[in-house]
């Protein structure tokens, strides 16, 4: 071949591979995107393509490491009721991590209702268990007194021992409607970690949900708005505020997810206050613009 | 080798433990206040008071007709309180008789008197005295904690050991919720309730059975129902008159001529059949029993009687401190403030399976007046009426809590909730909180806030949202109080304002 045409063909081909879409099969190119949307399926249809996405469990999860998930069942309510995590989202990700090689799955929540009543009428202790996750109450004596080193308000809190203990944690709340905060999402999850009087870390909340989520840290985020409440969060209670949106966000920087997962209300992430705190403090982004965001409709 | 009576109390006093632990969540149909309902001083006391027949209380009135027959054997054989009170005479060995103390024995005539004619007059004061009611009070305020206390060190303790902690834990884990409660919960005038058992307890150093035979208004009832009984105790011609079986009698119902038997007082213990030497001594059935006199003069009847409306009158005319009054928070479903405190016999069982759930329900004080004793009231500081829970209708066995349907609860107002505007943070900070407000269990919530223009503390212009209550919604369950972050006087409170009452 002369070198002329050479060039040729190897012009032809680098321009005819930038409109190719970036599937790393074809490029050979492994950088998953920073957000994954999947919509449109079974919850744990959307849990598992959006994992895969993102380069799937084992990225997150590898064999022998102490899983502790953390899902969203602070409230006496069914999962119809969108107050706290589907259930089948939960049971996805246990299976998932559990064929992954997990050594163990940990799943509570300090709840806000009666501790029994809160697990099982969300669905999820019962989802959890039968994928083989180890499920329990939490003891007012395993919460530990530790410093918050990056607090700005919150210089130490009392927080719970298993889940300073793992090896990986999974953030899974679920997206909600939330008075003063406006939403309550993945960086509001974490307080179920929380003892103590939880009731003071309400107070100038945007800084301290940010102070909380500089302590602790999860290594992946699945936000679960199969079901989205609305109105009258976060316990809600009234079926008409609920709507049935059928999606999930995945991702690994709890800002990101939490400003998609603000749009979902139809609010400006950019207007958030602790989203705009979290980024200032280098937790994250929350300009979906300069994000890597992959959408899939799993009916089409 | 225990006897058969022995076996039947122990096995009386699991049931009764039994009960108690599965007077949890989630209520089975398992009658958790069965001792109650089959309690006949209980049946007739709170029918009388509240003028009918509570049907609840049948166990009783079954109970009562085979007393009559067979004698006062409920003492001897199930009260878990009989039991106990055994359990410690047999420790610290006490007498048997003691001289000094024999005209004691009317002292509870009196006090069944003085409740009957109080409860005909519409004041229930038997739950104060009663063994059962009071008996579970210890139970609930004092035993379970006490155990749960050294049950939770223990389990501390192996937990801090590296190897052991894995295995303890899990331990722990599968006894919380059934042996072991999720929260620890503490009551308060726990402490009086503990002196009140200990003191009687402690009678034993006096002589066996000190209540029994001469305080306990149920035996009393029990004893006078015995009159008649059929099965008693029966001696032989082979009476060797050695006086064993009066010697060791626990209560005291050998007469000195060892072979009259005081029907009243006899429990059917049969220790003195054990000890006769010759085996004079059984029980059996009598074609035509003899009655046992009572041993009450009608002086002392009538002294008694005027005892009951004394107390009566005295009660009447106490004062209620209306600044008080406004805070006594009923359990939902509760009947009208006077007919309540007929039929509630302060037993505690609506307390007890409360502190499974929302943990509002704690004993009252004097706040209702002194008849309020040990009455349920709602804490809102230390806990709240849990939303989707009905359980404390559920277990009283008397019906002063009527029990409603989930609707039904989810629609009674038991209070309001107020805001104190110079303790709440947005008010009195201008800085937002709003965890009231995250906390309201209602589906269109009671608390709802107005964007207002404020000074911060910082001296800035800022907008707080300012939270106020809609009382057309407010069912005053108290989660805001509970959940509310100020120390001390909280920023809102629960008065009994607006509240309903069941009236059928």
């Amino acid at each position: 071949m002369q070198r002329r045409d050479f060039l040729k063909k190897t012009a032809e081909i680098a321009a005819a591979c930038s409109f190719l879409p970036k599937a790393p099969f074809l490029l050979g190119n492994t950088q998953p995107p920073d957000l994954v949307v999947t919509k449109d399926g079974s919850p744990s249809l959307l849990v598992r393509r959006a994992l895969e996405e993102l380069g799937g469990i084992s990225r997150f999860i590898k064999r022998g490491d102490i899983v502790v998930i953390k899902p969203n069942m602070s409230w006496d309510r069914l999962p119809e009721q969108a107050a706290t995590t589907n259930p089948e989202v939960v049971q996805e990700v246990v299976r998932l991590c559990i064929a992954a090689g997990a050594k163990k799955v940990k799943i509570f929540d300090n709840t806000l209702n009666e501790a029994r009543r809160c697990y099982a009428r969300s669905g999820i202790e019962k989802a959890a268990k039968d994928a083989g996750a180890e499920v329990f109450f939490v003891y007012d004596g395993n919460f530990k007194k530790v410093s918050f080193p990056e607090g700005e308000l919150v210089k130490s809190w009392e927080l719970y021992k298993d889940a300073l203990e793992a090896d990986k944690i999974i953030n899974l709340p679920v997206a909600k409607h939330h008075s003063i905060s406006g939403v309550s999402l993945g960086m509001k999850n974490f307080m179920g970690f929380l003892g103590g009087n939880r009731g003071q870390f309400h107070r100038q909340f945007d800084v301290k949900v940010t102070d909380l989520n500089t302590k602790v840290r999860a290594n992946l985020i699945i936000l679960d708005a199969y079901r989205v409440l609305l109105r009258n969060g976060p316990s809600g209670g009234n079926l008409a505020d609920v709507e049935l949106k059928k999606m999930v966000v995945a991702g690994t920087d709890p800002v990101a997810v939490d400003s998609f997962g603000a749009t979902l209300f139809n609010l400006d992430p950019q207007r958030i206050g602790f989203l705009q705190i979290a980024q200032k403090r280098g937790l994250g982004e929350t300009n979906l613009q300069k994000l890597t965001i992959r959408k899939l409709s799993l009916t089409s | 080798m225990p006897s058969v009576r022995r076996v039947f109390q122990v096995f009386s006093l699991v049931i009764f433990f039994l009960l108690f632990f599965f007077a949890t969540y989630p209520l089975t149909r398992i009658p958790v206040d069965f001792f109650l309902r089959a309690d006949p001083l209980l049946g007739i006391s709170a029918s009388l008071a509240a003028r009918s027949f509570i049907l609840k209380t049948i166990p009783a009135f079954v109970l009562l007709c085979m007393t009559f027959f067979l004698g006062r054997f409920f003492c001897g054989w199930i009260c878990p309180f009989g039991t106990t009170i055994d359990g410690m005479d047999s420790v610290s060995n006490a007498k048997s008789r003691n001289d000094r103390f024999l005209r004691f024995r009317w002292i509870k005539f009196n006090v069944l008197i003085i409740v009957i004619v109080t409860s005909l007059l519409s004041v229930q004061l038997v739950g104060l005295v009663d063994p059962i009611p009071l008996f579970t009070r210890t139970v609930v305020t004092f035993m379970y904690p006490l155990f749960v206390l050294f049950t939770d060190g223990l389990f501390r303790f192996f937990m801090s050991f590296a190897f052991l902690e894995e295995t303890a834990f899990r331990i722990h884990e599968g006894l919380r919720g059934v042996l072991l409660p999720i929260h620890i919960t503490t009551f308060q005038n726990s402490i009086v309730v503990a002196l009140i058992f200990l003191a009687i307890l402690n009678l034993t150093y006096v002589h066996k059975r000190f209540w029994c035979r001469n305080l306990c208004p149920l035996g009393a009832l029990l004893g006078l129902f015995s009159k008649m009984r059929m099965y008693r105790r029966l001696v032989t011609e082979e009476c060797t008159q050695c006086g064993l079986c009066r010697k060791n009698c626990r209560m005291d119902a050998i007469e000195p001529d060892f072979k009259s038997t005081n029907n009243i007082e006899c429990i059917s213990c049969m220790d003195c059949q054990k000890i006769c030497p010759v085996n004079a001594i059984q029980f059996g059935f009598v074609k035509k029993p003899e009655t046992t006199k009572v041993n009450l003069s009608r002086r002392r009847f009538l002294a008694s009687g005027a005892t009951g409306l004394l107390s009566l009158g005295i009660l009447k005319i106490g004062f209620s401190n209306p600044k008080k009054n406004g805070y006594v928070i009923r359990p939902p479903g509760s009947l009208e403030e006077d007919k309540f405190l007929d039929r509630c016999v302060r037993c505690g069982e609506c307390i007890r399976v409360c502190s499974t759930a929302g943990a509002g329900l704690q004993y009252g004080g004097f706040e209702s007046g002194f008849t309020g004793i040990w009455t349920p009231i709602l804490l809102p500081e230390t806990g709240y009426c849990e939303y989707n829970c009905t359980m404390c209708g559920q277990v009283c066995p008397t019906g002063a809590i009527h029990p409603l349907t989930l609707e039904q609860k989810k629609e009674i107002k038991i209070g309001t909730a107020h805001f104190e505007k110079t303790r709440c943070i947005p008010w009195y900070y201008g800085e937002n909180c709003m965890v009231c407000e995250e906390h309201c269990p209602l589906p269109d919530k009671a608390i709802k806030f107005r964007e207002s223009n404020t000074i911060a503390m910082d001296g800035k212009e800022s907008s707080v949202l300012l939270p106020y209550v809609d009382e057309t919604l407010c069912i005053g369950c108290g989660i805001c109080v509970t959940r509310c972050p100020v120390e001390g006087d909280r920023g809102i409170f629960v008065t009994r304002a607006n509240e309903e009452r069941w009236t059928g």
